[in-house]
């Protein structure tokens, strides 16, 4: 691994990152939040200077790298890039007052879409701080799509390699093969249906700083409200189906988005397996929740908010329109399983994902009918083609490594002193990206109360999580590092 | 009325199974001529009415003295697909014949069964005979009970074959008291190898093969009738041999959703294949003639067992077996006609042949003119044609008409509709009358009607 390389690719990434501190500048300066803003030029400023710096160490210029680039480089440039930068966007959270441990796990909670927090009185924060949480998980839902779609694939990561032939499909064109065209394209439907929730919940009611915060925590499928109570503290039954339909995107494939709104393809939406998964999913968790908090909520607002919180969770989001730690048990464990699932594929959705759990449904079958059969041929099929061995291993291993991560995680909260409800919980919101979990980290409380070091885990989680388990762990292995050395080159007879 | 069928010059390239069945059916009325590199198959010709020509079908020299100029059919069923088409493309820059071409590959056809690639060397008909085989197979396996069936005139007439077990309700009685329902007719009987129609006053007893034609709703009827308890709907269908017949007759089977279907192929590789492009089917790997493989996948319990393995003595065997685990149809792959009456004789109820098919439908399309030969059945010793009603003809009743020995008036067809008649339905001018015959006897019908003024 040439760290060298790593580094300077990793500079790239900060440098960029650093201009994306002026929005929530100009905001905290609109709302004369003076200190605020002095936080975000201080934090934009640290930024770049650490991104020009790095850079100048790598020294080799960014097209030969990413050229060059080997598949361990791209994945240390991954996980490096997030790490540093939830470090730095976590400079105006401290400025503001957080602590450090704090301020780091509120950036990178911001980063990954996550959405979980540790403010507990949201009135000692400004408008713009606000706004910074929003903006950092739209920017956090955006990598991920260029990431996930674009670039990890041929990284190979978990089965990844398969997920995105349904959407190019057999007789269609693909989503571009060139990464920057094809993320551009996305970023460009991403921004398209941001705007268009913007609107949206403006219509329904909501001041537009509301609106412009919500939307782009619906979108990155993130969940961070500028209100304590969450969605629950708007009381706009309006404003909440707009977010329904919105999470409910958020959470679908987006090349496959693309190719149904962009390319009028529409006959997309019933030839992905996954899609078809998931609504299912959709509807059966539905009305399971729905008989389940019969009594608990308002008559006509039942379907409504049963509705809100299966793709609130399935997606990852996490917003709450009512606190779910009041509801009963039967009604909790839906939610939980939930949990476990995750939003689709080529979505900023967090989680196993849908088409995982459905590649492990399918192979489990195949091995049934395989007792039943020896001598049968009984290969497993996504969207009518077959998954190689190799792809269903990796999933499989996939899924046993992110169970792994989860047991640990939860130990260590429990450990440290929380109950099993809340450690099990904190545990899975925070690697599966999704936010608020039950009791002492319910939708309505914070993170605040847990140990630091259960919080810096848990912050750890989220950035495992996000970057799926195996992008991260697989630096655990001294052979990942092996052969790290520290080239710079210089160009040939240059001054 | 002008005289039944015109003499035709057909020129066939490839003295090979297919080339000399053609021959033989044709001779006799049409000029044939026959190209083939080998002299050991020139004696094959020697008997027939046909000229042989030495040489390749892809020499321009030899297709002159063929005299292609003046041909209008060009049959190429050599055993290359490259000589085939090239023969053809040269044919058409000679003369201007309608070619035919014999493909053994699915390259050259598309997903829609069209040669796009082809049409550039001016062929007209690409055929595929396993694919014609499969088709032929399918028809088969879907007509629970039967042991052949046929469509005709887009599928308002079907024929269906059946033999009659001991138990059987149609034995005993006279044919004429047997009370068919209302659009089916019996129009043949095979006994001891030797095929007729029977009169009023035949009866049948166990061991008949009859063949009965009608409408698909009366011939539905019938079919209770013959075989009672087969009207179930779920079908259990067992294929050994995964090649292209067996391929292409799955991947057609499995779209009916009351077939459930395996496959059993011994190669690994061509297996994972089939798997891959079938979604219904259930792959086995294994080999075909294995008792433990059948027996522990229960192959007895199913309804159909199509053995098209493409090696004769493979198929015997499997299909043997299938027979003594219970399989109730038995339908096997002949690659040489010679075994076909072999397979006949050990019990096994269909035998068919890739390349007697293709032979089949190519006759279907020579013989055109007043009288189609629409279906050549029991391995030639019968067919079905169909004759046109001239406008000059005077609407008369069917029992007015008179046929020959060994021939019966199976259908009327009138615009879209089919009559299956009784004697005082009439015949008009305009109409289509499908006459079903013995091959002895198909001549004469053709002069009597084609003398009818």
């Amino acid at each position: 691994m040439r760290l060298s390389l790593v580094v300077h690719l990793t500079g790239v990434m900060v440098r960029l990152f650093g201009s994306m501190f002026l929005p929530p500048l100009a905001v905290a300066l609109a709302y004369g939040e003076l200190r605020d803003a002095a936080g975000f030029a201080a934090g934009g400023l640290a930024t770049v200077a650490i991104g020009h710096l790095m850079r100048m160490a790598g020294g080799s210029s960014a097209e030969d790298a990413l050229e060059s680039m080997r598949r361990v480089e791209g994945l240390a440039v991954v996980s490096a890039a997030w790490l540093l930068i939830a470090h730095l966007a976590a400079i105006p959270f401290a400025w503001a007052g957080l602590g450090l441990v704090d301020a780091l796990f509120e950036s990178m909670s911001g980063l990954t879409t996550t959405g979980a927090t540790v403010i507990q009185d949201f009135s000692a924060f400004g408008h713009a701080i606000f706004f910074w949480r929003a903006l950092t998980q739209w920017l956090g839902g955006m990598g991920v799509i260029a990431l996930f779609v674009a670039v990890l694939p041929r990284l190979a990561i978990g089965g990844r390699e398969l997920f995105f032939a349904e959407a190019s499909g057999p007789s269609d064109e693909k989503v571009s093969p060139q990464i920057r065209r094809t993320a551009v394209v996305l970023w460009r439907l991403y921004a398209g249906l941001t705007v268009l929730e913007v609107v949206a919940l403006w219509l329904a009611g909501f001041s537009i700083y509301d609106a412009i915060c919500h939307a782009m925590t619906t979108l990155a499928a993130g969940g961070f409200s500028p209100h304590p109570l969450s969605i629950a503290g708007y009381q706009n039954p309006a404003a909440e189906w707009v977010i329904i339909v919105f999470m409910g995107l958020a959470g679908a494939n987006f090349a496959l988005q693309y190719r149904a709104f962009v390319r009028r393809d529409f006959r997309v939406f019933h030839r992905d397996d996954e899609l078809r998964v998931y609504v299912a999913i959709v509807a059966v968790a539905a009305v399971v929740l729905t008989l389940a908090i019969r009594g608990e909520v308002g008559p006509g607002a039942t379907v409504r908010v049963a509705l809100f919180q299966v793709l609130s969770i399935l997606t990852t989001t996490g917003f709450a329109s009512v606190d779910f730690q009041f509801w009963n048990e039967q009604a909790k464990m839906a939610l939980l399983a939930l949990m476990f699932i995750g939003g689709c594929a080529g979505s900023a959705a967090g989680g196993p994902k849908v088409v995982r759990l459905l590649l492990l449904a399918r192979y489990a079958i195949q091995e049934l009918r395989r007792t039943l059969h020896p001598r049968a041929i009984l290969p497993v099929k996504l969207g009518g083609r077959v998954v190689p061995e190799s792809t269903m291993k990796a999933v499989i291993v996939f899924l046993l490594f992110y169970l792994l991560t989860f047991a640990v995680c939860a130990g260590i909260v429990i450990a440290l002193g929380a109950d099993l409800v809340t450690g099990l919980t904190a545990a899975i919101a925070t690697l599966g990206n999704i936010g608020p979990g039950f009791n002492q980290v319910g939708p309505m409380s914070s993170y605040a109360d847990l140990h630091p070091v259960s919080r810096v885990a848990l912050t750890l989680a989220m950035w495992i999580g996000r970057l799926e388990v195996l992008t991260v762990l697989v630096f655990l292995r001294p052979e990942a590092w092996r052969g790290g050395r520290w080239t710079v080159e210089r160009p040939v007879g240059a001054n | 009325m002008s005289p039944a069928r015109k003499s035709k010059r057909v020129v066939i390239v490839g003295g090979g199974q297919v080339g000399s069945s053609l021959a033989r059916a044709l001779a006799t009325d049409h000029e044939v001529f026959v190209i083939d590199h080998d002299t050991g198959v020139a004696d094959t010709f020697s008997s027939m009415d046909v000229e042989f020509i030495l040489g390749s079908g892809t020499s321009e020299d030899v297709l002159v003295r063929a005299d292609v100029e003046h041909c209008e059919f060009l049959v190429a069923c050599t055993g290359l697909d490259e000589v085939n088409i090239v023969a053809c493309a040269i044919a058409n820059r000679i003369g201007n014949p309608q070619t035919i071409c014999l493909v053994s590959r699915d390259d050259f056809l598309s997903a829609g069964g069209k040669a796009i690639g082809l049409e550039q060397f001016g062929i007209d008909r690409v055929l595929w005979p396993e694919a014609q085989l499969a088709a032929d197979i399918e028809r088969i396996v879907t007509a629970p009970g039967a042991i052949d069936a046929e469509v005709f005139a887009g599928g308002i007439v079907r024929l269906f074959e059946y033999r009659l077990g001991a138990g059987s309700q149609l034995i005993t009685s006279q044919v004429s008291g047997l009370h068919l329902p209302r659009g089916s007719l019996i129009v043949a009987v095979k006994r001891a190898g030797r095929i007729f129609v029977p009169r009023g006053a035949t009866r049948l007893v166990a061991g008949d093969k009859i063949i009965i034609m009608g409408t698909p709703d009366a011939l539905r009827a019938v079919q209770a009738l013959v075989h009672p308890g087969t009207t179930r709907d779920r079908q259990r269908v067992t294929i050994i041999g995964g090649g292209d017949v067996g391929f292409q007759l799955a991947a057609c089977l499995e779209t009916s959703p009351s077939i459930e279907l395996s496959v059993v192929e011994g190669d690994p590789d061509r297996g994972a294949m089939l798997a891959a492009r079938l979604s219904r089917t259930l792959v086995l790997n294994g080999d075909g003639t294995d008792l433990e493989l059948l027996e522990s996948e229960r192959v007895g319990q199913s309804d159909v067992l199509v053995s098209v393995i493409d090696n004769d003595e493979k198929n015997l065997l499997a299909s043997l077996l299938g027979r003594q685990l219970g399989v109730p149809k038995v339908i096997t792959r002949v690659s040489r006609p010679a075994n076909l009456r072999l397979f006949e004789l050990v019990g096994i109820d269909v035998a068919l042949s890739a390349r007697g098919s293709a032979v089949a439908s190519i006759l279907h399309q020579i013989t055109g003119g007043r009288a189609s030969l629409l279906a050549v059945l029991e391995h030639g010793e019968a067919r079905v044609i169909e004759i046109t009603v001239p406008d000059t003809f005077e609407p008369r009743e069917l029992k007015g008409i008179g046929t020959p020995e060994d021939a019966i008036v199976a259908a009327i067809l009138r615009g879209d509709r089919a009559i299956v008649p009784r004697g005082d339905d009439q015949v008009e001018p305009g109409d289509r009358i499908l006459v079903f015959s013995t091959r002895a006897a198909a001549d004469r019908v053709l002069a009597y009607f084609g003398a009818e003024a």
